[in-house]
């Protein structure tokens, strides 16, 4: 293994990603850089779903990094996104957070742009009276709104600042084009949105979404009702580029009883497992050809597809500097299901988000190792489970592999990788 | 609305009970509040706003509450901390084959276990509260908790 001295400045002690440095966590000078390099850099960032702007003229804002952001549907049915800020005095445009408009009229100076976020509107731009108004070379096909890229795949629009984004499947890759691409493959119903907000660095949630180590340990709801077990078939799968993540398992390939001692012999179970009065809660119908109960599929850099049993999602991470990031999950079913299965698939909402029972955990732990590493960011965290050196696909979720493979992404665009770096 | 002082008295003794003993961690207690069938909900407002029906918790009947109160006991792992509710004087909207529809306001602080308190959130609760007769308690048929701070901070684990 290599020293990994050489990282522009960063001391990876090794050059396999096995070794973080928590300086990377709260350095506001790479959190500046992140913002140019990652977000505004040649990524597709996720944006949202066709579903939330079904009708001409709908928008919804979200962020890329901290950058508020609008995407929305023009009356001709085009998928668009400009940054949220006049081009004129840099005021914020959109102010309520989703709607219907026949076009973007900000309220300082009532300046008027399209939902491409060309500039059609300027008051008084020829004066009053022959006094005032603009210079005659005031071109205003020049001065829109700083509009985004979009590409759409299966209805989950994406966004990029970069010009030089590679086409979105050829980013995807073959394992998030399949999953997603049948988790997305049929006309989607929204069912609501829960939001989250971490007082943590953003890279910790976007570890914890590919760590399949923990999903078992931390949540121990996973754990009793075998949802989520290091005993079950299961595994941590990468893109090529390792820049995305698969943790998938299928509930039932293990037996409680082996389940139980596995757990007991390695000092993890507390208690006697318990059981609940109404197992539908846990219970997946199935809906997919191969299977699989759980698949938390992570985008690079913000986003998130997830099926857990029944529950179908889409979550969407905002940076709110440093040391604070919120998520948004957007949760949908499919528009041909029954009252029945919309009712289960809301009953099962309730393992995601906030209050999720096998999510409400991962608040508190980002809080845990923010607080306990941003007074003193010397040292580094440990990534060695399923191995170090080369990244690959381990068909195991005792394994960190997908962890290393963002690391190793996040610092080739970030320009910071060590000497002799794998990828 | 005109509602007669027992009526009222029975309403406002739920309302304060229930929040006091989410807050002094009865959690039987406060389970005990709720009928059988009763629907227990924390909802986004926007949600709400948008008619979606996904809720932060969302227990159709009392046995899903008993089940979100197990896995709070036995197996999720929260911030540890206590919970103070400050409840607004209950607003009786209207009453119907003895159950009342009531709005009240509610506002959660929480104090983590060195002393430190933040606001956590805010919001109404709109319950329908089957009110009983002059010696039973009122309870809960429906509790809809509809959260104002619906962008919840770091994570919601005890029952709102």
């Amino acid at each position: 293994m290599n020293s990994g001295k050489s990282g522009a400045g960063v001391d990876w002690e090794r050059n396999d990603y096995s070794r973080l440095p928590f300086g990377l966590y709260h350095d506001p000078g790479i959190y500046r850089t992140e913002q140019e390099k990652i977000f505004r850099g040649p990524v597709w960032s996720v944006l949202g779903l066709e579903a939330e702007i079904p009708e001409p003229g709908d928008y919804r804002v979200t962020h890329i990094g901290d950058v508020p952001v609008v995407f929305n549907r023009d009356p001709g049915g085009g998928i668009n996104a400009f940054v949220n800020r006049c081009a004129h005095r840099g005021a914020e445009i959109v102010r309520e957070p989703y709607g219907n408009v026949q076009d973007f009229t900000c309220i300082y100076h009532a300046w008027c742009y399209t939902h491409r976020g060309d500039l059609v509107g300027v008051p008084f731009v020829k004066g009053v009276q022959g006094k005032g108004g603009m210079p005659a070379d005031f071109d205003m096909g020049s001065h829109g709104l700083r509009k985004l890229r979009i590409a759409t795949f299966n209805g989950l629009i994406f966004g990029t600042f970069s010009a030089d984004t590679e086409p979105i499947e050829q980013y995807l890759g073959s394992m998030l084009v399949e999953n997603v691409g049948e988790i997305l493959g049929r006309p989607i119903r929204l069912l609501g949105y829960q939001r989250q907000r971490i007082y943590a660095n953003w890279k910790m949630y976007m570890e914890n979404v590919r760590d399949a180590y923990h999903a078992s340990l931390l949540h121990e709801f996973n754990r009793t009702f075998g949802l989520s077990r290091l005993t079950q078939t299961s595994g941590g799968h990468m893109d090529e580029r390792h820049r995305h993540a698969m943790l998938f398992q299928y509930k039932g390939s293990d037996g409680d009883t082996e389940a139980k001692k596995a757990y007991k012999d390695d000092r993890v179970q507390r208690s006697e497992y318990m059981t609940l009065n109404d197992s539908s809660l846990v219970q997946a119908v199935k809906e997919n050809k191969s299977g699989v109960s759980t698949r938390i599929i992570s985008i690079f850099p913000n986003g998130v597809v997830h099926q857990i049993a029944n529950c179908l999602g889409m979550r969407r991470v905002r940076t709110r500097g440093p040391a604070e990031l919120e998520i948004e999950f957007v949760l949908f079913g499919y528009a041909d299901d029954d009252e029945a299965m919309t009712a289960h698939r809301v009953n099962q909402a309730n393992m995601v988000g906030p209050a999720g029972l096998i999510s409400m955990e991962d608040g508190e732990a980002l809080e845990l190792v923010q607080r306990a590493t941003a007074p003193n960011p010397d040292g580094s965290a440990i990534i060695e489970m399923g191995g170090t050196g080369a990244l690959m696909n381990l068909d195991t979720r005792v394994n960190e592999m997908p962890v290393r493979g963002f690391w190793s992404y996040y610092s080739e665009l970030m320009g910071i990788e060590p000497a002799g770096a794998i990828r | 609305m005109s509602t007669d002082s027992g009526v009222k008295e029975r309403i406002e003794r739920l309302i304060v009970d229930s929040a006091m003993f989410i807050d002094r961690d009865e959690l039987d207690a406060w389970m005990d509040c709720f009928e059988q069938d009763a629907r227990y909900i924390v909802m986004p407002r926007e949600n709400r706003n948008l008619r979606l029906p996904v809720g932060i918790i969302h227990c159709e009947n009392k046995a899903r509450i008993e089940d979100r109160i197990l896995c709070l006991r036995h197996a999720n792992k929260y911030n540890p901390h206590f919970d103070r509710h400050i409840v607004s004087l209950p607003r009786v909207l209207s009453m119907e084959d003895g159950i009342a529809s009531v709005e009240t306001n509610f506002m959660i602080v929480q104090t983590n276990k060195t002393g430190e308190s933040r606001l956590f959130c805010v919001g109404v609760y709109e319950d329908k509260i089957r009110v009983g007769k002059e010696k039973e308690a009122a309870k809960f048929v429906e509790r809809i908790a509809v959260l104002d701070t619906f962008s919840v901070p770091t994570m919601l684990a005890t029952p709102v």
